[in-house]
């Protein structure tokens, strides 16, 4: 489904990843770890077309993705309504007047019917527990409600594969344990999901392959997310543990 | 992922199918430009706020002062040859620098010149010739002297020179503030037309509420920024005052600056003032 590379990108010199290749099938439940600056966020823009690599190659569902297709229009939309991304701060997804014109917003654009875009809505809404926030500004949500409704916003579009930037950060425990719970639902329904997360405790509960980043923008290791925790001295290697981590 | 019983969650069926969509096209084009716009400017402010101290290493306040002098010293000149000396002199200094920031401030200069010699082709034609040219030198000569200033010091640095010249300590804050939220404002904006970009997956028949939206959460945003950066400084000892330090230390390279634009001073005196 999603197949990269030999890919490489670099923000004005300053490589943020190096020569990754990674393949993700359909239904799978994908982690990305590694330390602040190894590059997962950077990855996750790639995924979803808002970079292109400097060399490389990146493919959905068998078709290069490149800079030049992407400004197609129609290609364009179609790509991105076939991944959905919700960014690590929900503040900078939600800009309409209130919740339920926010989760609209996407299945209007896509030309539903009304009848058709409220029941997507309300079903958003139930499927994420914020009913009651229907009527409000996006802006006056805490931040677990802001979060909930950025998913639903991308939900509403029936995305094949989500992507979450670091979704359980800034979470209360309860908040963080339903948002694991519905992803794994998620995923389940055959949704593709693709995190990054620092949550080694959370890891192995949203997704099902863990794939670590270290220190030099490369792959250091594809493996199950269960095995993740049992290899300390690869956890301390790519510093994403400190020295006098224990299980 | 665990295979454990999970609370029992009802996803809706429209949600369990494939999505079969074919989008219209539609005109996105405010989109990409607001992104490159944005993207163009956040990456002309980081480069200009990293990795130069170390090369043209004249302290920021000798180099604001001594520009501002030349820039006066070029406007009060009725000299011809003062002010193609001093065009010369800057063209030595540029060629000192990068040759990308030497394309970046010629094209500037050039540009300016170019448009204020345009404006003045009816002076040309009235006979005015030998002050249009004098003009359009000016005009170079300060772009320019500007131009190397500016790309050849931290915005950070040009701030707290500003202290020499007795500047209140309050209003280098304020400055100091601005650059960073401008930054930090335009990083949360483009993240804001990348999730538009990636949501504007079909027809979009009012653009400009999206955009007015945009516009809306970015005024919240730095609310709450400004607010929670004065509680936070409140919660440091911030009483009103701000007090800017630096460390001066005369280095023989602002020796040699500081000369150099006293000759130019006395150049001015014997030759430049007819």
């Amino acid at each position: 489904m999603i197949e990269v590379k030999g890919v490489s990108y670099s923000y004005s010199g300053v490589t943020a990843l190096r020569d990754i290749n990674l393949r993700i099938n359909k239904g799978e439940a994908i982690a990305f770890m590694g330390p602040n600056g190894s590059g997962k966020s950077t990855l996750l823009k790639l995924i979803n077309g808002i970079i292109s690599p400097d060399r490389g190659i990146y493919t959905f569902n068998d078709e290069e993705i490149t800079r030049k297709k992407l400004a197609d229009n129609k290609f364009a939309k179609h790509f991105h309504q076939q991944i959905g991304f919700v960014f690590q701060n929900s503040d900078t997804q939600l800009f309409c007047a209130d919740v339920f014109d926010e989760i609209a917003f996407g299945p209007r654009q896509m030309g539903l019917n009304e009848t058709e875009v409220e029941t997507r809505v309300n079903d958003c809404l139930n499927l994420l527990d914020i009913q009651d926030f229907k009527d409000r500004p996006p802006y006056h949500l805490s931040g677990g409600e802001k979060r909930k409704v950025a998913i639903a916003c991308v939900l509403s579009l029936n995305p094949e594969v989500l992507v979450l930037d670091e979704p359980l950060s800034g979470l209360d425990p309860r908040t963080q344990r339903w948002l694991v719970e519905f992803l794994v639902h998620l995923n389940k329904s055959g949704k593709t999901i693709i995190t990054s997360t620092h949550d080694l405790a959370l890891v192995h509960e949203i997704s099902n392959r863990a794939i670590l980043f270290d220190e030099s923008h490369t792959i250091a290791a594809d493996m199950p997310s269960s095995n993740l925790l049992e290899d300390i001295e690869l956890l301390k290697r790519v510093n994403l543990v400190d020295l006098h981590y224990h299980n | 992922m665990d295979n454990r019983e999970t609370e029992i969650i009802d996803i809706p069926q429209w949600l369990l199918r494939d999505q079969q969509y074919n989008p219209q096209s539609d005109r996105d084009t405010f989109i990409n430009k607001s992104i490159l716009s944005l993207l163009a400017v956040l990456s002309r402010i980081k480069a200009r706020s990293t990795g130069k101290a170390k090369k043209y290493s004249v302290q920021a306040a000798f180099k604001v002062a001594c520009t501002l002098v030349l820039v006066v010293l070029l406007s009060l000149s009725g000299n011809f040859t003062f002010v193609i000396i001093i065009n010369v002199y800057l063209l030595a200094v540029l060629s000192s620098m990068e040759a990308k920031e030497i394309v970046k401030i010629l094209k500037i200069s050039c540009a300016t010149a170019f448009f204020t010699f345009i404006i003045l082709v009816p002076a040309v034609l009235w006979g005015n010739t030998y002050s249009s040219i004098m003009i359009t030198s000016k005009v170079f000569a300060t772009v320019t002297a500007v131009s190397i200033l500016s790309h050849s010091t931290k915005w950070t640095d040009i701030t707290s020179a500003l202290k020499r010249f007795f500047v209140p300590d309050i209003f280098i804050l304020v400055l100091d503030i601005t650059l960073k939220y401008i930054v930090m404002l335009g990083d949360f904006a483009l993240n804001m037309f990348y999730a538009l970009k990636l949501r504007s997956v079909g027809r979009n028949r009012s653009k400009y509420t999206a955009l007015s939206g945009i516009a809306g959460t970015l005024f919240i945003k730095s609310k709450e920024m400004a607010e929670e950066m004065y509680y936070a400084m409140e919660c440091r000892g911030f009483t009103g005052e701000y007090h800017v330090y630096s460390n001066f230390k005369f280095t023989i390279a602002d020796f040699a600056y500081i000369v150099i634009h006293i000759e130019i001073f006395i150049l001015f005196l014997y030759v430049g003032r007819t």
